[in-house]
């Protein structure tokens, strides 16, 4: 056996005793080269779930992150339901129909705690029928990510979590909040605006940009993007890679010895 | 005690005052001259009321179709209930018997018709049970008092010397109705079973009704939920076999000291899983107080529709039907969080941005109208916008700076306006008027935020214009 197969084979080891089943394989590609390979098995791992957050205001009104959110999940709005669980009802459905989310498709759900938003984001990603679930929390822990994770893995569907603190709320524990949270997310994404560049002879907004930075990633590794809100095959299109790794000649594997 | 038309008068009494000779409707000063140690209270119709309404809800024990006949009277459809309690006699027997355990003393019949039945009640001999036809007979020696006529019409035929409702009965129905009125016809008519005559129930009469009673009252929560599955297996067997499913099952725990705890669950879809309706009930048996021991447990189901039944497949691992696996999901979170929580938004047309969506249930079909996707709308729309501070040029451009909850926010980029008039076929005009329309801005800062900006009313020179906030773009 070469030594590439050997690794190859202790690698599928690993990702078995980290529990990723065979539904776990299956990914949504990004259509943009240099990002899939950022991630494990070329794509948004589905049947996970990952973790969205914005930062400042943003982290009170969610709005970039939802709206990246939003963009993520629309093509997986195709195989089932999407349910999007929220503390505040101020998601505004005309606005995810200019995101190009199918919004009839979207079920929303009105929870008034933490405790009950995590309940109901864990009961829906269990459903059958239900392709993906978003959920608007503070944070996640180690036992919820756990079990969020237990219940992607039931039927196959995707989780996200979207970040979000009440409004005028205590800043809880923001450092043990973040420092506990993501570490059973596949991903996690921060995400902010980014100024829009109108089309050429046009004086209004271009299509909306997101300053999004992969900051950390199972099996992947972490980068940062520029990307914009596309109606081509892809929901969301790269318009510029940022940070110094770009600089780096990709390695998918780099073998030691 | 109550005072009608100026004059204090004894509106009802108890057993020692009747003893005395006094009788309700007498005048006070006249009972407090017969009787010097009678004690009086003032009447308190409304208490009354909320009592036989009380009283009606416990009455549901014996049957589900209640009506209230005030000041003082209750009608219980017992057709095809009393075997439960092994004849009419029994259950007429159990029912005076536990009213009397509460301290309440009542009189009953039972009779073909409501008019018959409460002609017995009140003036036959207690507990009477008339066959089907003979209630000619039975109320033949009745006063006429007890056709439940206008005390007119009872003065009037008293009057005339036809005092039993037996002689008029025997008098030519024209002459009847013409001396006085119709009524009467119609009241006789209705208490011989001639005529139909409709009660209003405390809640509708519904076939889709199981009651299971106890010997020895219950109280643990395991007893609780293993009688809820049993008594949801007992319905929905029924529902099934009739082809029908039902969207809401109401539960109900009597408690031995009358008390009724009742559970609501409603369904997405009609439906008839016992094991899922008892499912959807057991978070909400831990409100169940069983106090002393609960002795009946009754479930109705509501809103019952036909349904086909699916067949099962036999890869049953496989793809599972849209309605199996969204259905009981809605119903689990929208029995725990509250019926209005879990929504789908639907199209609503109208151009006020708050009003442009509805929600509607998550599994009604979809009208297949979405909103314009020439008008962009942002993705959070505050209830209520929030005031910003603007620098912005006159008459209409968009602002090129603000500051919304302490930040400042340079514009770079901004489309508009596009103006929103009010709803002028909705309120008065004043509240609607060009003064009320709004001039919609979408922005974005320096950062690439988006928001969506608004002016209240058209611009008017020396007044400096509102500006307010209503909603981001992701």
């Amino acid at each position: 056996m070469s030594r590439l197969a050997r690794f190859m084979a202790v690698r599928a080891q690993v990702a078995a005793t980290q529990g990723r089943g065979g539904a776990s394989e299956c990914v949504t590609p990004f259509g943009y080269a240099r990002l899939d390979r950022y991630l494990p098995g070329g794509g948004l791992p589905l049947g996970r779930w990952h973790e969205v957050a914005g930062e400042g205001v943003e982290i009170e009104i969610g709005a970039a992150a939802g709206a990246f959110v939003a963009a993520l999940a629309a093509p997986l709005a195709a195989r089932g339901a999407v349910v999007w669980v929220m503390r505040r009802g101020d998601l505004h459905a005309p606005g995810l129909q200019g995101l190009g989310f199918p919004a009839e498709r979207l079920i929303q759900v009105q929870v008034r705690d933490e405790a009950q938003a995590l309940s109901a984001l864990e009961d829906a990603l269990g459903s059958a029928g239900v392709a993906a679930a978003i959920g608007e929390v503070e944070g996640v822990d180690l036992t919820a990510g756990r079990r969020l994770q237990l219940a992607c893995e039931k039927q196959g569907a995707t989780g996200f979590v979207l970040r979000r603190r009440p409004f005028g709320g205590p800043a809880r524990a923001r450092e043990e909040g973040g420092a506990l949270s993501g570490s059973a997310a596949a991903t996690r994404w921060l995400v902010a605006s980014a100024p829009s560049a109108a089309e050429a002879g046009t004086s209004g907004l271009g299509a909306p940009r997101w300053r999004v930075s992969l900051e950390r990633c199972r099996g992947g590794r972490p980068g940062a993007w520029i990307m914009e809100k596309s109606d081509g095959p892809y929901p969301l299109r790269v318009v510029a890679d940022l940070g110094d790794r770009q600089l780096e000649t990709p390695q998918p594997l780099r073998l030691a010895g | 005690m109550a005072t009608q038309a100026g004059v204090r008068r004894l509106t009802a009494l108890d057993e020692g005052a009747t003893a005395l000779g006094l009788f309700a409707g007498q005048k006070a000063t006249d009972a407090a001259a017969l009787a010097p140690e009678l004690v009086t209270a003032e009447a308190e119709p409304a208490l009354d009321q909320a009592a036989l309404v009380a009283l009606a809800d416990w009455c549901a024990r014996f049957s589900p179709a209640v009506a209230i006949d005030a000041p003082d009277g209750l009608f219980l459809d017992i057709t095809g209930v009393a075997h439960l309690w092994g004849g009419e006699a029994a259950m007429m027997g159990d029912l005076i018997a536990r009213l009397a355990t509460n301290g309440l003393p009542a009189r009953a019949a039972v009779a073909a018709t409501p008019g018959a039945a409460w002609a017995l009640a009140h003036f036959g001999e207690d507990g009477t049970i008339a066959a089907p036809g003979e209630e000619e007979a039975l109320l033949s020696p009745l006063p006429v008092t007890a056709l439940r006529l206008a005390p007119e019409a009872t003065a009037q035929i008293a009057r005339l010397g036809l005092t039993t409702i037996g002689r008029l009965a025997a008098q030519p129905r024209a002459s009847v109705t013409r001396r006085f009125g119709a009524e009467v016809v119609q009241r006789l008519d209705q208490a011989f079973g001639r005529a139909g005559e409709a009660l209003t129930y405390r809640r509708p009469p519904s076939p889709w009704f199981a009651r299971l009673a106890f010997v020895e009252p219950i109280s643990v929560p395991e007893d609780l939920a293993r009688v809820t599955g049993d008594i949801a297996a007992l319905l929905c067997a029924r529902l099934e076999t009739r082809g029908q499913g039902a969207r809401r099952f109401e539960l109900a725990f009597h408690r031995l000291d009358g008390v009724i705890q009742r559970l609501v669950i409603g369904l997405a879809l009609p439906g008839r899983d016992g094991a899922r309706a008892a499912r959807l009930f057991a978070p909400l048996l831990d409100n169940v107080d069983p106090g002393f021991g609960i002795d009946v447990v009754t479930l109705l189901a509501q809103e019952v529709e036909a349904v086909s039944s699916r067949q099962r497949r036999l890869d049953e691992a496989a793809e599972a039907a849209v309605e199996d696996g969204i259905g009981p999901l809605v119903d689990r979170l929208a029995n725990r969080l509250g019926p209005g929580a879990v929504w789908r938004a639907e199209a609503f047309p109208s151009h006020i941005p708050e009003r442009a969506v509805t929600r509607r249930p998550p599994l009604s079909p979809f009208a297949g109208v979405g909103w314009d996707p020439a008008r962009p709308r942002p993705l959070r729309l505050f209830r209520r916008p929030e005031p910003i501070e603007v620098v912005a040029p006159v008459p209409d451009d968009p602002p090129v700076l603000f500051r919304w909850r302490g930040i400042r926010h340079r514009v770079t980029r901004a489309e508009g306006p596009e103006r929103i008039a009010q709803e002028w076929w909705r309120q008065p005009f004043d509240t609607t008027g060009p003064a009320r329309a709004r001039d919609y801005y979408r922005v974005e800062d320096v950062d690439g935020a988006r928001f969506w900006l608004f002016r209240a009313g058209l611009h008017q020179p020396g007044v400096p214009a509102k500006w307010w906030l209503h909603g981001l773009f992701g």
